[in-house]
C-alpha cells in the first residue's frame, strides 16, 4: 500500500496502543493478583490508584470479574482488547487477514477466559495471541510505515504505563530509548522538545514521573 | 470419493473462517451484533456443460439489464414502445431522477451483479432475483475455497474444479477499465455494515484502499483521498458498498452522514467512475424483474436463455385475477423489501392474514408481485454428523469489464430449518462453496 489516510493511520497509532495496554496490564494485573492471594487487601486499589483509573471495584473479587472481564467498565481488560479490535479489523487492507486474526483470536481467547473456571491463567492465552500479532506485524507487514506506526503507539503506550506506575530508571531508560529510536523513522509529526525533555528527565537520578507522563501523552501533538 | 474427506474437516473450516473474522452483523433490538456465517463443506457442483449454459444466459440478462438501464436513464425506448409500463419504472423506489442523461464512464451502470437462481426438481434453473445495486457474497465462497484447499487437499487434486480465487482479480479489472485516472477505492458505510468483512477483505485481495465517505474530498472537479502527510493522492474508481441515497447529500440524501458532498457532480461529469452506477436499482426492483426476459428480446434480438419464475403482477388485471384465484399456491412478494423479508405464502397465512393481504394487495397493487412455489432442488448439507436435504439458492456474479465475465463459481446459501424456503444469511442460513468442473 503506498499511501495511508489520516484515518488509517490514526487507528494503527491506537491499535499498537490498545494492544500494549492489554499486554501490560495483564502482565502487571498478575503480579497485583498474586499480592491478593497473600491478603493484602488493599493492592487493588493501588493497582486503580497508580494506572489512574476509578476505584469502582466493591471488593477484591469484584475488582478481579470486572476489571478483567466487564464489557461495561471501560478501563477493564475486555474492554481495552475490545478497542484494539475495533481499530485491527477496519485496518484488513492495511495489515492482512493472517495478521488481524491474532486479534481476533486474543478476542475469542478473552470470552472464553471470562466463562472459564480459571479465568486468570486462562489470560495467557490472550498475552500469546498478542505476541504472536506483533511477530507478524513484523514478519508479514511490507510498509515500514505501517510498521512504524502501530510501534510507536505501543512504544508511547508502554512509557506511558511504566511512567504511571514508576517503574525503575533502566526500565525507563529503556523504553524511552526504543521510543526516540523509532519515532524519527515515521513521518508522524511530534514535539521534538517535548522528547528531548522525556529524554533529559528519565536521566535524572530522580525521576519526575508525572511530567514525564504528561509530556508522553502530548508527544504526537503539533507545537 | 475423496471429497468424503473435505467434509470431514468442516468443523476445522469453521474454527479457521472464525480466526479471519468471517462475520455479517446484524442489528436486533436496536444493538449491533457480529455472527458467524456457517459453513457447510458439501459443495454444490456444477459440471462444466451446465456452467457454460448459465454463463451464456446470464452475460444475456446482465447485458440486457445494462442496456436497459442506460435507456431508462437516455432515450426511454422500452417505455415509448410499450415494452415496459412507464408507472413500473418511475414508481419504482430504484429510480433516481438525478441519473437522468447521465453517461456511466465506459457505458457501464451494473458492473458487479449478483443474479440469484434456483435449480427446480426438474433440474430447469429460474432467475429468483437480480441485484444490480451493492450485491454482496462473493468473498465468502473465496475465503473458504482457500481453507478447504488447505484442509483436504486431495479433494481438489481429485476433482477438476475451477479456481475460484480469481474473482479478486476479475473485480480488479472492472475497477481498472472504468477508472478515470487515480486510485482505487472501496467505500465503505464502516465497520458496523452488515458486509463489513466483505469490504475489507475485497480492499486485501484487490489492493484498493478501504475508505469511509469522510476519508474522500471532492475538490476543483476531482475525487482525492488525503493521506497522512497531508498529501491529496487523486481517485478514479470508487467501489461503493453504500447504497444510492446515502452516496451523496447533495445530490441524495441531505441527512446522509456517510457519503461524500458533490461526488455525483463528478461522476456527472465524467471526471470519477462509480462502482456500481447510482440508478441501477430501477432495473433489479421486483416488480421490473417480470420484464427482463421481455428486454432480452428487444434489446439483444434474442431469446432469453435463463427464464424467470413465473410471476405473475397483481397489476394486470388478468394476474390479479389468476393470483386471487391461486392465492395459497403462490408466494407474494413486497417490491420494496429485500433479504428474504416481505415475502409470504399464500398457504401459510390464517383466514384473517389473508383477508387483509388481498385488501392490501388490491389497494396497492404495483407493490407486490405473486410467483409459484418453485420446488427447489435439495441439496445435502451436514447436520449433525448426518447428511440432510435444504433448500438452497445460488448467487451468481457476472462482472462487466471490456467484455461480460461470469465468476466460475458462487455463493450457495442454504435453509438450515428444514421447512423453509429463505436462504438469507441474516435469517440463519449458512453457505457452501459452488465447484464449477473444469472437465
Amino acid at each position: 500500500m503506498g499511501i495511508i489516510s489520516v484515518e488509517n493511520t490514526d487507528r494503527l497509532y491506537w491499535l499498537g496502543r490498545y494492544s500494549e495496554r492489554v499486554y501490560t496490564t495483564i502482565r502487571l494485573f498478575a503480579v497485583s493478583f498474586d499480592d491478593m492471594i497473600d491478603n493484602y487487601i488493599d493492592s487493588y486499589a493501588d493497582f486503580c490508584k497508580s494506572l489512574d483509573i476509578p476505584n469502582i471495584y466493591t471488593s477484591k473479587e469484584n475488582f478481579i470479574e470486572r476489571y478483567c472481564f466487564d464489557p461495561e467498565d471501560p478501563n477493564s481488560i475486555y474492554s481495552n482488547l475490545m478497542r484494539a479490535y475495533d481499530n485491527c479489523v477496519t485496518l484488513r487492507e492495511e495489515l492482512g487477514s493472517e495478521t488481524v486474526s491474532y486479534i481476533q483470536l486474543a478476542v475469542y481467547e478473552m470470552q472464553r477466559a471470562r466463562i472459564s473456571t480459571a479465568p486468570l491463567i486462562e489470560l495467557q492465552k490472550v498475552v500469546d495471541n498478542i505476541l504472536a500479532f506483533w511477530g507478524i506485524v513484523d514478519d508479514c507487514i511490507d510498509s515500514q510505515n505501517v510498521r512504524n506506526i502501530i510501534k510507536i503507539g505501543k512504544r508511547i503506550e508502554r512509557l506511558d504505563l511504566y511512567g504511571r506506575l514508576r517503574m525503575p530508571r533502566e526500565e525507563m531508560l529503556r523504553e524511552v530509548h526504543r521510543l526516540s529510536g523509532r519515532i524519527t523513522q515515521t513521518q508522524l509529526k511530534y514535539r521534538v522538545d517535548y522528547l528531548r525533555e522525556i529524554e533529559r528527565l528519565v536521566e535524572d537520578t530522580e525521576i519526575d514521573y508525572c511530567t514525564v507522563v504528561m509530556k508522553v501523552d502530548h508527544l504526537l501533538e503539533e507545537s | 470419493m475423496q471429497k468424503m474427506d473435505l467434509y470431514g474437516h468442516t468443523d476445522i473450516v469453521n474454527e479457521l473462517l472464525a480466526r479471519y473474522g468471517v462475520k455479517f452483523g446484524i442489528y436486533k433490538n436496536n444493538e449491533f451484533k457480529e455472527q458467524l456465517f456457517p459453513f457447510d463443506a458439501i459443495p454444490r457442483i456444477i459440471g462444466n456443460h451446465e456452467f457454460a449454459y448459465l454463463e451464456k444466459g446470464l452475460k444475456q440478462r446482465v447485458t440486457a439489464l445494462n442496456l436497459f438501464i442506460q435507456d431508462i436513464y437516455g432515450d426511454k425506448k422500452i417505455i415509448r414502445d410499450k415494452v415496459v409500463p412507464e408507472e413500473f419504472v418511475y414508481a419504482s423506489s430504484g429510480y433516481l431522477a438525478q441519473c437522468e442523461g447521465v453517461a456511466a464512464p465506459q457505458g457501464i451502470h451494473a458492473h458487479i451483479a449478483g443474479i440469484d437462481l434456483v435449480q427446480g426438481k426438474n433440474g430447469e434453473w429460474y432467475i429468483l432475483e437480480d441485484n444490480l445495486r451493492v450485491p454482496s457474497g462473493a468473498s465468502y465462497p473465496m475465503i473458504a475455497r482457500e481453507l478447504c484447499r488447505r484442509s483436504s487437499p486431495r479433494t481438489f487434486q481429485e476433482y477438476h474444479i475451477e479456481d475460484n480465487r480469481n474473482y479478486a482479480r476479475m473485480l480488479r479489472k472492472v475497477m481498472d477499465h472504468v477508472n478515470t485516472g487515480g486510485h482505487t477505492v472501496i467505500l465503505t458505510p464502516g465497520r458496523y455494515n452488515a458486509a463489513y468483512f466483505e469490504h475489507s477483505y475485497l480492499a486485501e485481495k484487490t489492493g484498493a484502499h478501504l475508505v469511509t465517505g469522510s476519508e474522500l474530498i471532492v475538490d476543483n472537479d476531482h475525487l482525492y483521498f488525503k493521506d497522512y502527510s497531508g498529501r491529496m493522492e487523486p481517485v478514479g474508481a470508487v467501489y461503493r458498498r453504500i447504497s444510492d441515497e446515502y452516496l451523496d447529500p447533495m445530490n441524495f440524501r441531505r441527512d446522509s452522514v456517510i457519503g461524500i458532498p458533490h461526488i455525483y457532480d463528478i461522476y456527472r461529469k465524467g471526471n470519477v467512475a462509480l462502482i456500481n452506477a447510482p440508478g441501477n436499482g430501477v432495473a433489479d426492483d421486483k416488480g421490473i424483474y417480470y420484464f427482463v426476459p421481455k428486454m432480452v428480446t428487444y434489446y439483444l434480438g434474442e431469446e432469453p436463455i435463463l427464464q424467470n419464475a413465473p410471476t405473475y403482477l397483481p397489476f394486470y388485471e388478468d394476474d390479479m385475477r389468476y393470483v386471487l384465484e391461486n392465492f395459497d399456491n403462490l408466494v407474494l412478494k413486497d417490491v420494496a423489501e429485500a433479504g428474504g423479508y416481505g415475502v409470504v405464502f399464500g398457504n401459510k397465512m390464517t383466514k384473517q392474514q389473508k383477508e387483509d393481504f388481498i385488501a392490501l394487495l388490491k389497494k396497492e397493487p404495483r407493490r407486490f408481485i405473486a410467483q409459484e412455489v418453485i420446488d427447489f432442488l435439495d441439496i445435502d448439507i451436514m447436520d449433525e454428523g448426518k447428511e440432510v436435504p435444504r433448500k438452497a439458492d445460488l448467487r451468481a456474479f457476472v462482472l462487466m469489464g471490456e467484455e461480460p465475465m461470469v465468476w466460475k463459481s458462487g455463493l450457495t446459501r442454504f435453509s438450515r430449518n428444514p421447512d423453509s424456503f429463505i436462504v438469507n444469511s441474516s435469517q440463519g442460513g449458512g453457505f457452501k462453496d459452488t465447484w464449477v468442473l473444469s472437465q
